[in-house]
């Protein structure tokens, strides 16, 4: 079956319509920038240094408090949409398959931006970048975006986040959203690579996806678990009493990752793989549009 | 050690795949995970203890293995060396007679406690001894025969009912030694009230273990007790009673007398200490039905505190005589309660259904179909010629087997006339002259039955003798075919070779099961009919048995088949003085050898079974709960 059929176009179509009609400027399209630059509207202050242009000196605020701040505008450009789909071998598993799922929600976001004249880039990634769609922009792009999609296989190695955002960070060159499309099994912990991006004034956004089998696994006795990134492999007994723990443990994770993103302003949606893509992004802009 | 099966050690082989599935256990199932972090949050937590991990999967399989070698030696039944050598072989000879339903020491019934002694001495039996039973009721009866599976036995004994008959405890002992003969450590036991014939003397003999229950009690009971119709007068009933005190004191009591439920009479008793008394009444009634006895006192026995007995109806018959006028004939008709006389000089054409027609003087050239008395026939017929007339015949030769000739004697009678009759068809005689002519024949033809008395009413003293109307009794009963002259009631436990009524004579032919004896406690039996006659009994039950015809539309092996109304019922009674005398004579210490037991009174099979048991416990509390903890 074909990741992108004529149902999945259909479905990608009626998305942008209701991007534009109900969510317009919230979530991506028309969105500005936070981008400070030569825009005309006032953003914020900051303090004076050396070099700065005088120009933007605010200087009926020097006159009243003898302290030189520097007005800062908002420029005002089309918004850099960064779609960081994670390409390691945890994505392959479930039914059906995480990565399946995620491509198709990067194929709906980057229409959505695509149709409101954003610009979009593409990084799959696992412990880095591996491949790479370029910025581009116009609903025309999206055929070529889906053959990129569709090219890719989750057969990277174990996921690395700190190394893809620090590999991003030098590769992207303009500031914008960026969404990371992943189920964060990261051995190092998925912290660091998102303080990364946030550090680098990037808008990250998170969408966790799991399967049922992680949530709630059945498997009962003598098993020989093995990492499908990492090739370990445990040889372990489970009871019922170990299930519950592991309900326990991952339903621990999932509330870190909501924890974290929700400390630090990051959009952030966890999804597993029963809902479909359409439902999952309407789901999204609706999160966003209550904030 | 022996074992009694060894072919089931093949069993063993069951180890092999044990083996097998235990190297395909231990190579575990690979499971793909996304990761295994989560796993190893969970199991760091919790590290199982290292040598345990390691030995554990072989500590199960030891314990399947061990697991399979308790069964498979327990499918052997091992046995010790000693159990053969000490095996004993036990018949126990139960009596089930009426008078073990009387109340033992404990307020239950002597039975109850032969039962409970019985079981005591199954539960006792040890793992290679064997037990037989036997009941004696009327008929000795193996209801188990040697076997040293308890729970059969202990089956087969709550199966025993109580009978109202005798007991045959000798008879049931002769059977029990018959199956242990050529055995060793064999014993018989008796477990009895003793209320027998017999009962000290084999109480006595050194082979018998006897095992005594019940304590003494007064009775009162019906030792006797039937019903007949007079042969002489048709309504008549004679009713023979016998009522013995079975206790050491003289004591008042009452029988009272019913026919079919209608109180006939009451008659008060006083009888002495062991004394029997006995009487024949003599009452009236031309209705049939079950007439029965009640004494009124309060006893330790039931089943014999009632008796009853059949008492036949009498059915009218319609008789037609043809006469002149003769004054004798017609009185003695006419007196004859259960006749219902038509007079008339004219011959019918034809008869009522069992009716009679009695031709004085008057014959007819061809005789009418049906049952004709013909007296003093002057004129030939079908059947006979007149040759004149025989004076002064003296009689000869009469024939007393004939049920016509009941009671009739004919020797001394003066009789100056009689009609020389030459028969033409085949014929009786019944009473014949000196001179070797026929005086009173009987003629059974195709259309009827025919009874010639050639002798002259008119002339000598043949009237007015008693053998006049008592040989019109019995030629009327015998066209009638004899029907209820006496229905005797059976005594409990015996047997009787019964001619089957004529209703059920057709039925018979058709199929030799379709009669059902149905007994007082509404339990039912199928009754095989040869040759006209059946075998009822042994009857086990006091009260009212009735044979039925089963409805012909049904298959001989249904369950519960439908009947029509009796038409025989056959009244049962106790009627045993020494089952009636609950008095036990002697008290026979009973020997305790049986209620000793053995080593736990189990087989080696059955521990095995247990210790096989336990070690399913262990398997799954060591490893199987750990996947539902």
């Amino acid at each position: 079956m074909p990741l992108f059929d004529n149902y999945f176009l259909t479905r990608l179509e009626y998305l942008s319509i209701v991007s534009r009609k109900v969510f317009r400027g919230q979530l991506m399209a028309q969105r500005r920038t936070k981008q400070m630059g030569g825009g005309i509207e006032f953003a914020d202050h900051r303090q004076y240094t050396p070099g700065d242009d005088f120009r933007y000196l605010d200087w009926n605020l020097y006159a009243r408090h003898d302290e030189l701040l520097l007005k800062r505008f908002q420029e005002e450009e089309d918004l850099h949409v960064y779609l960081l789909l994670d390409c390691s071998r945890s994505m392959s598993t479930g039914e059906p398959a995480k990565f399946d799922l995620a491509r198709q929600v990067t194929a709906a976001l980057a229409y959505i931006a695509l149709a409101d004249l954003d610009r979009i880039s593409v990084y799959a990634f696992a412990n880095g970048v591996l491949h790479h769609f370029p910025l581009t922009r116009g609903k025309a792009r999206i055929l070529s975006l889906m053959q990129f999609l569709e090219s890719l296989s989750a057969d990277g190695d174990a996921t690395n986040m700190t190394q893809l955002a620090e590999e991003f960070v030098l590769r992207a060159p303009r500031r914008g959203l960026a969404l990371v499309l992943s189920d964060l099994y990261d051995p190092a912990g998925y912290r660091n690579g998102l303080d990364v991006l946030r550090h680098h004034k990037y808008e990250p956004h998170v969408v966790q996806f799991h399967h049922a089998a992680e949530a709630d696994p059945k498997m009962l006795g003598d098993v020989e678990l093995q990492d499908v990134e990492t090739g370990d492999s445990r040889k372990i007994t489970v009871t019922e009493n170990h299930l519950r723990n592991y309900r326990d443990v991952f339903q621990t994770f999932l509330s870190s990752v909501t924890d974290y993103c929700s400390a630090y302003g990051i959009g952030c949606t966890v999804t597993d793989t029963g809902v479909t893509f359409d439902k999952l992004v309407l789901g999204m802009m609706r999160a966003s549009g209550t904030k | 050690m022996s074992f009694s099966n060894p072919a089931a050690f093949l069993w063993a082989l069951l180890a092999v795949p044990i083996v097998i599935f235990y190297f395909l256990k231990i190579r575990m199932r690979r499971m793909p995970v996304s990761t295994v972090m989560f796993w190893e949050q969970v199991f760091d937590e919790k590290q199982p203890r290292s040598i345990w991990r390691k030995l554990r999967h072989l500590a199960s399989l030891l314990l399947q293995l061990l697991f399979l070698t308790l069964l498979v030696a327990a499918v052997a039944d091992p046995f010790f060396d000693s159990d053969i050598r000490e095996q004993r072989r036990v018949v126990v000879v139960l009596d089930i007679s009426a008078s073990m339903q009387a109340p033992s020491e404990n307020g239950s019934t002597r039975l109850t406690s032969a039962k409970s002694q019985i079981h005591q001495m199954i539960r006792a039996l040890k793992l290679r001894d064997e037990m037989a039973l036997i009941v004696a009721g009327g008929q000795p009866r193996v209801v188990c025969g040697l076997s040293n599976h308890k729970r059969t036995l202990q089956v087969r004994l709550d199966e025993i009912k109580p009978t109202d008959g005798p007991t045959r405890v000798v008879e049931a002992v002769e059977i029990g030694r018959r199956l242990l003969a050529g055995q060793k450590n064999e014993e018989v036991v008796v477990v009895s009230d003793g209320c027998f014939e017999g009962a000290a003397e084999l109480a006595a003999e050194n082979e018998i273990v006897w095992s005594q229950v019940g304590t003494p009690s007064a009775n009162v009971g019906i030792t006797r007790f039937q019903v007949r119709r007079s042969l002489l007068d048709p309504i008549t009933y004679q009713v023979l009673m016998e009522v013995g005190n079975f206790s050491d004191e003289a004591l008042e009591c009452s029988l009272d007398m019913n026919l079919d439920g209608e109180l006939l009479d009451v008659i008060p008793l006083k009888l002495g200490p062991g004394e029997i008394w006995t009487e024949v009444r003599e009452e009236t009634s031309v209705r049939g039905g079950v007439i029965s006895a009640q004494v009124k006192w309060e006893d330790d026995l039931a089943s014999d505190n009632t008796a009853r007995a059949i008492l036949p109806e009498r059915q009218r018959i319609p008789v037609t005589l043809v006469t002149e006028g003769n004054w004798f004939l017609q009185r003695v008709l006419e007196a004859n309660d259960i006749v219902d006389l038509t007079l008339t000089t004219e011959v019918p054409q034809t008869l009522p259904p069992s009716g009679v027609l009695v031709l004085h003087r008057s014959i007819p050239a061809q005789l009418p179909a049906g049952n004709v008395f013909v007296v003093q026939p002057i004129a030939a017929t079908d059947f006979w010629d007149v040759a004149g007339a025989v004076a002064e015949p003296l009689v000869d030769k009469q024939d007393k087997s004939s049920d016509l000739m009941r009671h009739v004697q004919l020797d001394n009678i003066l009789m100056p006339e009689a009609l020389k009759l030459i028969p033409k068809v085949d014929h009786k005689t019944l009473v014949e002259s000196i001179s070797g002519d026929p005086l009173y024949l009987q003629i059974s033809h195709d259309n009827g039955n025919v009874l010639v008395l050639s002798v002259n009413l008119d002339q000598g003293d043949l009237p007015l003798r008693t053998a006049f109307p008592i040989m019109l009794t019995n030629a009327l009963s015998w066209f009638g075919e004899a029907k209820g002259e006496l229905i005797e009631a059976m005594a409990a436990g015996h047997t009787r070779d019964l001619q089957v009524p004529s209703e059920l004579q057709k039925v018979a032919a058709q199929r030799s099961d379709q009669l059902l004896l149905t007994a007082p406690d509404k339990s039912q039996q199928r009754i095989r009919v040869v040759d006209g006659r059946c075998m009822i009994g042994p009857l086990d039950q006091t009260g009212v048995w009735q044979l039925s015809e089963i409805n012909s539309d049904q298959t001989p092996d249904a369950d519960s088949p439908v009947v029509s109304a009796p038409v025989l019922q056959i009244c049962c009674n106790l009627s045993d003085p020494t089952e009636s005398d609950l008095r036990i004579r002697e008290t026979i210490n009973p020997r305790q050898e049986l209620l000793t037991s053995g080593f736990g009174g189990r087989p080696v099979w059955f521990f095995l079974l247990i210790a096989a048991l336990l070690l399913t416990i262990i398997e799954w509390l060591l490893f199987q709960r750990r996947w539902v903890a």
